[in-house]
């Protein structure tokens, strides 16, 4: 399906919201075989690490990851355009009960030889709008 | 020769790499891994990520790839399954500072893949200890699937 690229920068989109429980941050070690006790081990956590105590289990920044891919590719997939990279940063951890949302901004539309990129900066936050994570995405659309 | 997967990560941690033994540039050991159907939808279903380009192969066969394909995050499942039980991304208390991962051909069940890993860098920041991960994942095809990297807080 031909597509005319049509993307300007400053346009805005928003991905599926997640809410991990226990249950969900559990299946998330088993599907993904990261058995951190950061995850899963409530003694484990209630020790420091430096100067910070987490409070209790945190779920994987992986599956946060995963959240924002899932958002490019939801968001880039129907107009034609390919996911092809993301670089995160961790801000806060996210912990059950919380609800996440990633957010994307179109940074930068950028035409190579052979396609259009788009740079896309990319925020998560939590039910308190508090910024959990922050990266930037990058999606080509091929020339036709 | 089989592997078995250990999912008590403080089981053997002794035998892993600590910070000041972590060597800048030095290969990681890694285990070739054949992906499966199962694994994926796995995945999928953790995240609540069900679209059915990874999971319904009916589907699938209608687009451009013309079959199921895995997620592009599906390199969170293949570093624990490339790697063995002494790999230092195991350490218990291990904390992901930040990764970035750049997508190339997706990965698909059946597929055989292949890790080239390293240690990239390691550095002191706000007295904490970093080490830098560098890892390449391959399929049967010598094709690369996806490349990143991350920063981990290392346990202390």
């Amino acid at each position: 399906m031909e597509q005319k690229f049509d993307i300007k920068e400053g346009l805005q989109f928003e991905g599926s919201s997640f809410s991990p429980t226990r249950e969900t941050i559990w299946e998330f070690c088993e599907a993904s075989l990261d058995y951190n006790p950061l995850h899963w081990d409530d003694k484990y956590m209630e020790s420091n690490f430096g100067k910070t105590n987490f409070g209790g289990i945190i779920m994987h920044g992986m599956s946060n990851f995963s959240l924002i891919t899932r958002m490019m590719t939801d968001w880039a997939l129907p107009l034609g355009g390919t996911h092809r990279r993301l670089e995160t940063r961790w801000k806060s951890p996210v912990k059950p009960g919380d609800t996440i949302t990633p957010t994307g901004v179109v940074k930068m539309v950028k035409k190579t030889e052979k396609a259009n990129w788009v740079v896309v900066a990319v925020t998560v936050k939590n039910q308190e709008d508090k910024l959990v994570a922050e990266g930037e995405a990058m999606v080509e659309f091929l020339d036709s | 020769m089989e592997y078995k997967y250990d999912t008590d990560f403080w089981a053997g941690n002794t035998a892993r790499k600590i910070w000041d033994d972590i060597v800048p540039g030095a290969p990681r050991e890694t285990i070739p891994y054949t992906l499966t159907q199962d694994s994926i939808y796995k995945l999928c279903k953790a995240t609540g990520d069900m679209n059915p380009l990874y999971i319904d192969e009916e589907y699938a066969k209608t687009t451009k790839w013309g079959g199921i394909i895995a997620p592009p995050s599906i390199h969170v499942l293949l570093m624990f399954s490339c790697t063995p039980n002494d790999d230092w991304m195991r350490s218990p208390g291990t904390i992901n500072a930040g990764q970035s991962w750049s997508y190339n051909v997706p990965a698909r069940p059946g597929d055989v893949i292949t890790l080239q890993a390293r240690a990239l860098d390691k550095f002191i920041k706000g007295n904490r200890l970093f080490a830098v991960h560098d890892n390449v994942f391959f399929n049967q095809n010598d094709e690369v699937i996806c490349s990143g990297r991350g920063w981990t807080i290392r346990p202390m």
